[in-house]
């Protein structure tokens, strides 16, 4: 029981600095004053170009598709096997559990080995291309080697030493009706959530901010009108 | 200065206070496991059984299938000689129904059985249709 109340606890904590932490950033963002205007062209004229445009950003990295295939294939691969893999974690969070959560479970599961291949691919990137090696800090390595854990100890928890897995939703449940229920206290299963703590914990210092940092990028989120409408912001307002 | 950190501390053990003093806002939906109808004990021990039960199943379905060897113990016919739940008439329910023993917790986190697409759900052989649950 002591373990499920020490989890329990950094659990409410890693969820208020992440929540406010990057609640925090997007404010900081988006008070920070974009006051040149500098669309890359060719770039979309008009709003709905520029919802498209992100639409294509988000979806499917069009600049980085552009700027380097082998960067594309492994980062779009982990980024849409992640998406599998938190879509069906949603089963931890209710019930009774959609249907369509449900029949995406098999998916997922695909997802989380596509989801290290991705990861690997490029964690490689970083020490076999001289540039990108010449760049790399501590910290690239550092999360790669977090969410590759975090991943293995998924997999470990479906495919080496199963949980009991009602338990632990119970306990997840129970987080988020604030009745604290006993935490099954397997090695992997620690492990994954202690490893996801930390990754909620330093989400909101760290580069993982490209997430919401995404759509305060000028050059892509503007209108390129620079001589229909008079472009000012921050300080060329005044 | 020393007001403010006053503030700040006092702030952080309103924090930790209250999120220690919440009532639980409703009960834990949890799945509602319906007792063994005889015996006090599994074939094997209840947490192991808990995490395990599915290579159990693997396990005896390829030495009974691949290598002849068909043996009781933990065969899926002998769950249900103790797990089974009664519905209205008094007959064993299948696995079409939600209070099957089986679908209690396989419902509850997501996870399809597709043992009865060929076998039985309820003990002395009653034939399921082979339909999914």
């Amino acid at each position: 029981m002591t373990l499920s109340v020490v989890y329990a606890i950094l659990f409410y904590a890693a969820t208020l600095l992440l929540v406010v932490g990057v609640a925090r950033k997007v404010i900081i963002y988006a008070r920070t004053p974009a006051p040149l205007k500098i669309p890359v062209t060719p770039a979309p004229t008009t709003k709905a170009g520029v919802v498209w445009r992100m639409t294509k950003e988000v979806t499917v990295f069009q600049s980085l598709f552009k700027a380097c295939k082998w960067t594309w294939l492994f980062g779009w691969m982990f980024h849409v096997a992640l998406a599998l893999v938190l879509f069906r974690h949603l089963r931890y969070f209710q019930e009774p559990v959609w249907a369509v959560v449900a029949l995406m479970q098999p998916f997922g599961q695909y997802a989380g080995f596509a989801m290290l291949a991705g990861l690997l691919g490029l964690w490689a990137r970083r020490f076999l291309v001289d540039r990108v090696r010449y760049i790399s800090s501590l910290s690239d390595h550092l999360m790669l080697a977090l969410l590759v854990a975090i991943g293995l100890s998924g997999l470990a928890i479906k495919y080496l030493a199963h949980t009991d897995i009602v338990a632990l939703k119970t306990w997840m449940l129970g987080l988020m009706y604030f009745d604290l229920q006993p935490l099954p206290s397997d090695i992997f299963v620690l492990l994954h959530l202690g490893l996801v703590i930390v990754l909620m914990v330093i989400f909101p210092i760290s580069k993982l901010l490209h997430v919401p940092g995404l759509f305060f990028m000028p050059t892509r989120n503007q209108v390129d009108n620079p001589r229909e409408v008079r472009h000012t912001a921050g300080w060329t307002a005044k | 200065m020393k007001a403010k950190r006053n503030i700040q501390r006092f702030g952080l053990v309103a924090l930790v206070f209250t999120l220690f003093s919440f009532e639980a806002v409703a009960d834990v939906p949890v799945p509602d496991i319906p007792e063994a109808i005889k015996g006090e004990q599994c074939v094997e021990e209840i947490g192991f059984m808990r995490r395990n039960h599915m290579e159990l199943l693997s396990h005896q379905r390829d030495d009974t299938l691949r290598k002849g060897i068909r043996t009781q113990k933990h065969s899926l016919k002998n769950c249900f000689t103790c797990h089974v739940v009664k519905g209205t008439d008094n007959q064993p329910v299948t696995v079409k129904d939600p209070r099957h023993f089986c679908r209690e917790c396989h419902d509850y986190a997501a996870v399809q059985v597709d043992c009865f697409q060929c076998h039985t759900s309820v003990p002395g052989g009653a034939k399921t249709t082979g339909t999914r649950p």
